[in-house]
């Protein structure tokens, strides 16, 4: 397992779905993370205030790839809760707190895939279960992936990718707020993955 | 002229709610940051207690205080200066107290931590409809505030530049 500080989920995975075409010659392919480009983050309405956008700044992650059988393919990745970034000190503070992401108590957020299924040249659906305050519960993340507008430098090969999910905290014990903070939180993560060969 | 300490607490508590009003206001209307918004509502609500604190110092200390002689005006105009007076004194413990308790009841109950010191006491719990009806008071008392504020400043300088009286000496300006 890679314990740097960053997030091989995207690379990996889009590698499984784009068996076959041009694609195909990548297979030997190895690719890496631009981590300048790697964010974890999600969203958070609520009434009467403004909406909540953050990220978690230090994680670390795992991908397995089979060009042949992508739906053997597999990522996992480990989210440090106490890395929330919501915009200032307090309000990460509160973010922190017994209430919300309790870090004290639940030091991690994880995400194992189960499946990775192929919807269209571009896109994919990756369904794996979620572990958030003790509580695992499946989810699904929609992938998109795009050749890298900015393709700058050495690397060859460059693909950006944006895996999104919304998800319902209550289902994780995380009732703060409800109705007036929304049950619903939307994961965005985005990537770009780079190859040399 | 008024007891200095009475005086001091006039002025300093004059600042605070124009504070607080303004920066209720602005946080609400026109912050768009969460971050901001939060960082900036517990500097409103710890304003907001020091009001109240003020307040019941204030009252202690009225109570026992005679009043200046009062200058010759109409007898209506000092009816309305005593009631706009009262009203001043009603709605400097009704908002913050409204405040407090929606804070209090609200499901969102964030700790309010007073200038970074201590936490304050929540007496009732989360409750929404509870919430949204002190959330009301806050409102309606803040604009009535406001309103008596700007009617109270109007007042001292019609005394002070039109009457040409000692009214705003008594306060210590003049």
């Amino acid at each position: 397992m890679c314990m740097r500080t960053g997030y091989r989920l995207a690379a990996a995975l889009i590698f499984a779905l784009m068996s076959g075409g041009a694609l195909a010659a990548m297979a030997a392919q190895s690719w890496r993370i631009d981590e300048t480009h790697t964010s974890i983050g999600f969203k958070l309405d609520a009434t009467g205030f403004p909406t909540t956008r953050g990220q978690f700044r230090h994680y670390t992650g795992r991908i397995a790839i089979d060009l042949d059988r992508p739906a053997s393919s597999s990522t996992s990745f480990t989210v440090e809760s106490a890395s929330v970034d919501v915009g200032s000190q307090s309000y990460n503070d509160f973010v922190k707190s017994a209430a919300l992401l309790h870090v004290a108590k639940f030091p991690t957020l994880s995400f194992a895939s189960t499946q990775v299924e192929k919807l269209d040249p571009r896109t994919a659906r990756v369904t794996g279960n979620l572990t958030m305050l003790g509580v695992t519960k499946p989810i699904a993340l929609t992938v998109n992936v795009e050749p890298d507008p900015s393709a700058k430098g050495p690397a060859k090969g460059r693909l950006a990718f944006s895996a999104t999910a919304t998800i319902r905290r209550s289902d994780f014990g995380m009732i703060f707020g409800l109705p007036l903070i929304d049950d619903t939180i939307e994961i965005t993560v985005k990537t770009r993955a780079l190859t040399d060969e | 002229m008024w007891p200095l300490p009475l005086r001091l607490i006039h002025w300093i508590s004059a600042a605070l709610v124009i504070a607080a009003l303004g920066l209720g206001t602005y946080m609400v209307w026109f912050v768009d940051d969460p971050a901001a918004r939060f960082d900036l509502t517990q500097t409103h609500k710890s304003i907001g207690v020091t009001v109240l604190a003020f307040t019941m110092l204030r009252l202690c200390l009225r109570i026992r205080t005679t009043a200046p002689e009062a200058e010759p005006i109409a007898p209506l105009t000092q009816l309305a200066a005593k009631a706009a007076h009262l009203g001043l004194y009603v709605l400097l413990v009704l908002l913050p107290v409204s405040g407090w308790l929606m804070a209090s009841t609200t499901p969102v109950r964030i700790p309010t931590r007073v200038f970074g010191l201590f936490d304050l006491p929540y007496p009732l719990g989360p409750d929404l409809p509870v919430f949204r009806f002190f959330h009301a008071v806050h409102v309606v008392a803040a604009i009535l505030l406001a309103g008596l504020v700007a009617l109270h400043v109007a007042a001292a300088l019609v005394h002070a530049f039109c009457w040409r009286d000692r009214t705003l000496r008594r306060m210590g300006v003049g």
